[in-house]
């Protein structure tokens, strides 16, 4: 439902003062007085997303990666990274017999989210693609405030929240991107040392 | 609705599909990121063979072919800072690079002066450099690329979708909610908007705020003074497209005037928080 308004705005019950131009269609529920934490996306499981990196693949082999000392130091070199795990969570990907590449599964942490990741590599390790598996924000957040949930109760699709899936899009400033990649340029370095053919 | 995410244009970009069938969506994702990471190539800051770090890197005077997205979005970004007076400025990359938000290019600290004509484009995607500054796009290229992805997307015959890079967002058909996060509590929303066929853009300094010399920065800066704008207010636009919005954010964070004639030009709506 869309709700026409004419400016300027002033809802003193909100965190906010907002002042706008025009005509403006709001949804019901905006800016008023509503505050909700976001939330977790989920794009695409593991096997989605290896099967997204590689389409034509027709089998995953699981490969799980140990580093020895002597690894680590040349990934730390090559990536100018700490290599941070011994472990690494790998498949390699075929179309019958033939090696197609390798997708490594990562997660980092940032200020307000914890990323889970894809990075497809070929076999050579040159990165291929990489696919965001998960987005979460603010994880620890919803514990502080145990009452955030049941802000959703009772709001549906039709007005807006998309419950189980977080809110469709934010609008905001730029969350920057560095600590993916560098999670990207420290598996390259790793698929280099480790399983380069 | 089918949703994917990749990191692109140093943010995170989400591409959400709300009317198409599987083996048709894989293609449209696939054209729509691709373009996406084409506009990354073509005007990071931070890749050496870009067009804007080949500008970076040149003399005063040097003639340089670039491509016809680079052109295209010099061109919008001039027409902006015509329109803006000034307060959008893609030279602030002086700043930035002064304030540590950018990677010194390998020539020293050109000083920032307002209003100086630092590219001419000529025909055939040519751009001649006029000054010893640096241009960075980051402010008016994310908006851009979301155009070309929703192109992309169109090409293939999606009519419903959003494209999302970190923030600066487009929605092609069908309105979709968008939440719009409390400047001041940005784990929190503040509100969401109905968006349909339309772009929304948000600059605030709530993710790059810090201190530099015991003072308060942040990467929004005003091209009148190439100072820090100051505050903890965001700043939001709607335009038809989303490269519009992007830019349009500066002149709004700069001037704090949500009727200024540079917005009214672009038929854009605009609030702050």
């Amino acid at each position: 439902m869309i709700v026409i308004i004419s400016v300027p705005v002033i809802l003193s019950n909100a965190l906010t003062t907002i002042s706008m131009t025009k005509l403006v269609p709001l949804s019901l529920i905006a800016l008023a007085g509503f505050s909700s934490t976001a939330f977790a996306t989920q794009y695409l499981t593991a096997e989605q997303a290896q099967q997204t990196i590689f389409p034509e693949a027709n089998s995953f082999k699981p490969l799980p990666l140990q580093l020895d000392a002597a690894q680590m130091k040349q990934v730390e070199k090559l990536s100018g990274l700490p290599a941070r795990s011994v472990a690494w969570r790998t498949v390699a990907a075929y179309k019958d017999d033939r090696l197609l590449g390798y997708v490594v599964f990562d997660e980092v942490v940032g200020k307000f989210e914890l990323i889970s990741y894809a990075v497809g590599l070929q076999a050579d390790a040159t990165v291929q693609q990489v696919e965001i598996m998960a987005y979460r924000e603010s994880h620890g957040f919803e514990i502080r405030n145990a009452n955030w949930r049941r802000q959703f109760v009772g709001k549906t699709a039709g007005n807006g929240l998309v419950i189980g899936e977080g809110i469709a899009n934010i609008s905001g400033a730029t969350l920057s991107c560095a600590h993916v990649t560098d999670g990207v340029r420290r598996i390259a370095a790793i698929v280099q040392v480790a399983l380069k053919k | 609705m089918m949703r994917r995410a990749q990191p692109a244009l140093g943010t995170l970009v989400e591409i959400s599909l709300s009317d198409v069938g599987n083996e048709a969506s894989r293609d449209a994702f696939q054209d729509a990121f691709a373009s996406i990471h084409a506009i990354h190539r073509l005007m990071s800051f931070h890749e050496a063979a870009s067009d804007i770090s080949c500008y970076n890197r040149a003399s005063v005077g040097a003639i340089l072919d670039i491509d016809a997205h680079t052109a295209r979005v010099l061109s919008a970004a001039r027409r902006v800072t015509e329109l803006s007076d000034g307060l959008f400025d893609i030279r602030v990359a002086n700043c930035l690079v002064a304030l540590d938000y950018l990677p010194a290019p390998d020539t020293s600290l050109p000083a920032y002066r307002r209003q100086k004509q630092a590219y001419r484009l000529l025909p055939g995607n040519q751009l001649q450099k006029l000054s010893a500054d640096w241009l960075d796009v980051g402010g008016i290229a994310k908006g851009y690329a979301v155009d070309c992805a929703i192109a992309a997307l169109q090409a293939h015959g999606v009519q419903h979708a959003c494209v999302n890079a970190g923030g600066d967002l487009r929605v092609l058909g069908k309105p979709q909610a968008v939440a719009i996060r409390d400047p001041r509590q940005p784990q929190s929303m503040a509100g969401q908007w109905l968006l349909g066929d339309r772009a929304m853009a948000t600059s605030a300094s709530y993710f790059s705020a810090k201190r530099v010399n015991d003072e308060a920065v942040c990467a929004l800066i005003d091209g009148r003074t190439g100072k820090t704008i100051q505050g903890k207010r965001s700043y939001t636009v709607m335009a038809d497209e989303c490269i519009w919005a992007d830019a349009l954010t500066k002149v709004l964070a700069a001037s704090a005037d949500v009727q200024h004639p540079c917005l009214r030009h672009f038929a854009a709506e605009a609030f702050i928080i």
